[in-house]
């Protein structure tokens, strides 16, 4: 091992100094997450204010993590909850559980459930860990609410519903980014798609 | 079943591989049976076939050439050549499918079949991909109740003809139909008249979709959330049914296949009767009586929460002290009929073995003896049933009470060639399909089935015709007969019923299915909860040595039935009362009896799901486990066993009837010697003479049951069981020309505490009214829904009176705990039967 080998192995670290700094000081200062991070669920509601989950369980069918629980009910017909017969009358997810997999959010028929960007909880009991119904559903500007324990930053609230976040139904790759309907509390309205093959016809 | 001869096997080709049918199989089910699913939707193995869907067709050559064919409409024939898998098949399968489609709405997320329905699963399996059809589907109004349990979706509905069927074909109550042609075919009920079938659960299980659904499972899980266990509705049939729970609630019950009992089928009443389990008025702890504050301390006039210790320490002070001073006949109990066959023996061991009392009772005077009940012959349902041989009818309406047995009597009687013969006071539901309706008038009974068993049939008897008399001794003859026997009414007392037994047991080949009331009514006569008698159908007398080896003690003479324990009570020889999941004040024939008996008792301890008027009033509550909270096996009039088992927890601290018999003996310093529901099997196994042989790996294993007693010789050593011998006759009481004999019947919607817990079936039971012909009727000048005023002997009460012709002429008919007039008021239990008079208001 010659002298000049050392020299030559700092020369990799001085060079690096000056280059621009990868580090941020977190939590004081946070990075841009990506567009699709899986965080936080969200029940998502339509225009109009109703609840796009129909209390169909498909979502804690599927979960790998066992940690949806949902019972629906009949929508009372006076003041029915969500469009249709059944409401999700129940709905509790256990953060101390979930493995974001996002299984759930391809698994919903009426992509109520949808991933936000936030992780960063720091609840101190299991009560505030299960996230209730209450709790999940945007508020009235279709935005996540924000818990006493949910670090949220700005412009971290947007772009969770379903209408950015949809992935591909049905596994079909030319339905991606694509959403079946319209009507998205705080995003607008969308045509909805017509036919069913997801061809050019459509 | 005989074994199959070469005449009955058809040989056919599968797929290309050879296989047996037998002579007369459909196609459908001949494949099914060796390992090749054709699907299906609208074939049901218990009904009819139909080719209502086309779902089954597969390519046949059948000889004159290669076809599609429906293979459930298809009967084997030698050298069948069968493809189910061929190309063609296969796009036949798609093409229905396909069709089907067209108008099926996809709502699966929100419809209750979604996850275990046929119509996905078969569109999964053999469908196409995608829909050619784009165009708006047919709607209807979204569900509409066409009963008061079942709600029924049109635009799912695929015209399978499954529920209709059912209701037309199996339970003969054909109210609901297809309407309208074409494309806007539909079930429906007729207008203003809804599906008022006790047995409508059933076309929620059979319909392949989710266009039929049941109220009470609405909404309440999904199929991936349900756990299931194979079990035993501890009716007096023994239904198999299928438990299924989520959370720790039992959520739905199905019914199970079973070609010994149930067929599958369940009456409303069982099938939704599981709403009551998770009432919340369910008893969750111990109660004891104790002061306004809640303290469990002195002898207040609350009843209070306590714990199981100082509950069970009081019951036994309370046996002890009743023991000290009045010797065990001063202890009675009364109930067990609805613990499972283990308890129900604890219990007796408990009783008789160590407490040293006869006292015991399992009826509640609407019973008949265990000394006659397990000593008559008994056959199986399917035997009972067999195509050739007769039915003699003696018990309740079978339709109202025992639903599954009727569907079973039912269908022997429109496709088997059987009689049937109804002795019963009036007529059943079976309506027309009895072959002879000889209804004898209540406390004639007897002399009516000895007229017809030795052939005088010249002259009129007990209100039955000679014309009957004649017919009904041409339906037995040269038939084997067997007697469905219980109270048809318990205005009319055993009497005149053993009686008849006494007389049909001299008939050549007779033998006898005891059908009383109380799920597992047949257990506990077994097990010895009843006077006289101990565990395997022995009696004190035969039994009393072998038992007296084995437990140390038993009583020495015969104790008081329910009636006696009561007015033992009354006179004040009977200090201290259990209630084994009994209600004397509701369900005592004389109910001015049992409310002076249960207030004469010093103390009454009372083992219960829910707080009964008798629970309310009781010293000591023991909360139980009910049905699908603890195992065990049960017993059916047929004497088979079957399995019960656990699927949820019992609310709060409630625990298994036999736990709390082994606590009590142990806080009375005794030890039963038992310690789960095996053991306690084990030892009914070990002693009791009728169960030598069926051990419980036999009972779990078997699909169908096992029948006691078994068929070898295991018993040999053991007492002898009790043996029939016919009492003195009954006196016949003579008719009263101005009064009415009074019925006093059971309907399955009443005031009981399971139909009253459960949300849709609480509402069901009707007002009590009296029914009698419309010519008695017309005699007294009473119309349909007049105020009538009924007077007997004791007491008269006031309720609305309907003209019916299916009552015979000079007999009246209430039914028994209804809400409004209470029956039970004007029946004295001295006398053989009521006569009433009724007077218009
Ligand atoms: S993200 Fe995955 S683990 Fe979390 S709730 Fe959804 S399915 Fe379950
Ligand atoms: S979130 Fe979606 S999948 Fe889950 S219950 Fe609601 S509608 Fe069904
Ligand atoms: S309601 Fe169900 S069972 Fe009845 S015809 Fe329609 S699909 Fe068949
Ligand atoms: S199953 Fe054969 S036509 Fe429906």
């Amino acid at each position: 091992m010659g002298l000049l080998d050392s020299v030559r192995g700092f020369g990799l670290t001085f060079g690096k100094l000056f280059d621009e700094r990868v580090t941020t000081e977190y939590p004081a200062e946070k990075r841009e997450k990506s567009e699709r991070l899986h965080g936080r669920h969200v029940l998502n509601r339509y225009e109009d204010g109703m609840e796009k989950c129909i209390g169909c369980e498909l979502c804690a069918g599927v979960c790998p993590a066992n940690c949806i629980y949902v019972r629906g009910q009949d929508n009372p017909a006076d003041d029915p909850v969500s469009p249709g017969e059944r409401f999700g009358f129940v709905y509790e997810i256990n953060y101390l559980r979930c493995i974001h997999c996002d299984l759930c959010v391809e698994a919903c028929p009426t992509e109520a459930i949808t991933e936000s960007k936030l992780f960063e909880f720091s609840f101190t009991s299991r009560d505030d860990a299960i996230y209730t119904k209450d709790e999940l559903l945007v508020g009235d500007d279709g935005k996540p609410q924000q818990l006493p324990w949910e670090d949220w930053r700005d412009g971290e609230d947007q772009h969770t519903s379903a209408w950015m976040r949809a992935t591909a139904p049905s596994g079909d790759a030319s339905y991606e980014g694509r959403v079946a309907w319209a009507g998205e509390l705080g995003y607008g309205t969308r045509d909805p798609e017509v036919g069913q093959s997801g061809g050019d016809g459509d | 079943m005989t074994a199959p001869t070469d005449a009955d096997v058809v040989p056919v080709t599968v797929n290309g591989v050879e296989v047996e049918a037998n002579a007369g199989e459909l196609l459908i089910d001949a494949c099914e049976r060796n390992g090749v699913y054709i699907p299906r939707f609208c074939h049901h193995p218990r009904m009819k076939p139909v080719g209502m869907c086309r779902m089954c067709l597969v390519e046949v050559d059948a000889g004159r050439g290669a076809s599609l064919q429906p293979s459930c409409m298809l009967p084997c024939t030698p050298g069948m050549i069968v493809d189910t898998e061929s190309d063609l098949t296969k796009k036949a399968q798609d093409g229905v499918l396909e069709f089907l489609l067209i108008n099926h709405p996809l709502d699966c997320p929100v419809c209750d079949k979604g996850g275990e329905c046929p119509l996905q699963d078969q569109t999964m399996a053999y469908g196409p991909g995608e829909s050619r059809f784009v165009e708006e589907k047919r709607h209807y109004e979204k569900p509409i109740p066409i009963s008061d349990t079942v709600y029924l979706d049109r635009e799912r509905c695929i015209l399978c003809d499954r529920c209709t069927r059912f209701a037309s074909e199996v339970a003969g109550d054909p109210l609901i139909h297809f309407q309208d042609r074409g494309s806007q075919t539909q079930v429906n009920t007729f207008p203003d008249e809804p599906f008022a079938s006790y047995f409508s659960g059933n076309t929620v299980q059979i319909c392949p979709v989710g266009a039929l659904t049941a109220k009470p499972y609405r909404f309440k899980a999904r199929p991936w959330d349900l756990e299931e266990v194979d079990s035993t509705f501890p009716n007096p049939m023994g239904d198999r049914v299928n438990v299924q729970s989520s959370r720790d609630r039992v959520l739905r019950i199905q019914g199970v296949d079973s070609d010994a009992t149930n067929w599958g089928w369940l009456t409303d009443r069982d099938r939704f009767s599981f709403e009551a389990l998770s009432h919340d008025q369910r008893l969750v702890t111990p109660l004891v009586r104790g002061d306004s504050l809640g303290n469990a301390t002195d002898d207040g006039d609350e009843l209070v929460a306590t714990s199981w210790a100082v509950a069970v320490e009081r019951a036994a002070s309370a046996i002890t002290a009743s023991l000290e001073a009045g010797g065990a006949e001063s202890i009675g109990v009364i109930g067990g009929a609805n613990l499972t066959t283990e308890a129900q023996y604890v219990w007796a061991k408990l009783a008789k073995g160590v407490i040293g009392t006869d006292n015991v009772d399992a009826q509640l005077g609407d019973g008949l003896p265990a000394q006659v009940v397990t000593a008559l012959p008994r056959n199986t349902i399917s035997d009972a049933m067999a195509p050739g041989s007769a039915v003699v009818l003696l018990v309740d309406d079978p339709k109202e009470q025992f639903g599954t047995l009727f569907l079973r009597l039912r269908h022997a009687a429109v496709e088997g060639d059987i009689t049937i013969v109804e002795l019963s006071p009036i007529a059943s539901g079976l309506g027309s399909l009895v072959t002879v309706g000889a209804h004898a008038r209540p406390g004639d009974v007897g002399a009516v089935a000895r007229a017809i068993v030795d052939g005088r049939t010249d002259v009129e008897v007990g209100g039955v015709e000679p014309a009957e008399l004649q017919a009904a001794a041409a339906a037995l003859a040269a038939r084997a007969v067997t007697v469905i026997v219980g109270r048809p009414s318990v205005a009319e007392q055993a009497g005149p019923i053993i009686d008849a037994i006494a007389a049909f047991t001299e008939l050549e080949s007779v033998s006898f299915l005891p059908l009383l009331r109380r799920g597992n009514i047949s257990g506990a006569l077994d097990m010895g909860l009843t006077p006289g008698m101990l565990p395997g159908r022995t009696t004190l007398a035969e039994g009393g040595e072998w038992y007296r080896a084995a437990w140390g003690t038993v009583p020495a003479d015969s104790g008081l039935d329910t009636a006696g324990m009561l007015e033992a009570a009354v006179d004040g020889s009977l200090t201290t009362l259990v209630l084994l999941g009994a209600d004397p004040l509701a369900d005592f024939p004389d109910a001015d009896l049992a409310s002076r008996g249960l207030a004469a008792c010093r103390t009454v301890i009372a083992v219960d799901i829910f707080a009964s008027s008798s629970v309310a009033n009781a010293d000591v509550v023991l909360p139980a486990a009910g049905f699908a909270e603890g195992a065990g096996t049960h017993t059916n009039l047929e004497g088979r066993l079957s399995p019960l088992m656990q699927k949820v927890n019992p609310p709060g601290t409630a625990r298994a009837d036999w736990l709390i018999a082994a606590e009590l003996a142990w806080a009375l310093r005794a030890d039963l010697g038992i310690e789960s529901p095996e053991s306690a099997w084990a030892e009914i196994e070990r002693l009791a003479p009728s169960h030598a042989g069926a051990t419980v790996e036999q009972v779990r294993a078997a699909h169908d049951g096992l029948v006691i007693p078994r068929p070898d010789d295991a018993g040999a050593d053991r007492p002898a069981m009790v043996s029939f011998s016919a009492p003195v006759p009954t006196e016949i009481v003579p008719v009263d020309g101005y009064a009415l004999r009074l019925v006093a019947d059971r309907r399955l919607y009443d005031q009981g505490t399971i139909v009253q817990h459960c949300a849709s079936m609480a509402h069901q039971s009707d007002l009590a009214r009296i029914s009698m012909h419309p010519l008695d009727a017309a005699a007294l000048g009473v119309r349909d829904g007049d105020l009538v005023r009924v007077t007997s002997a004791r007491a008269s009460i006031e309720l609305p009176a309907r003209p019916d012709r299916c009552v015979p002429r000079g007999r009246a008919v209430i039914p028994l705990n209804r809400a409004g007039a209470d029956v039970r008021a004007l029946i004295d239990l001295a006398t053989v039967v009521t006569d009433v008079r009724v007077a218009t208001l």
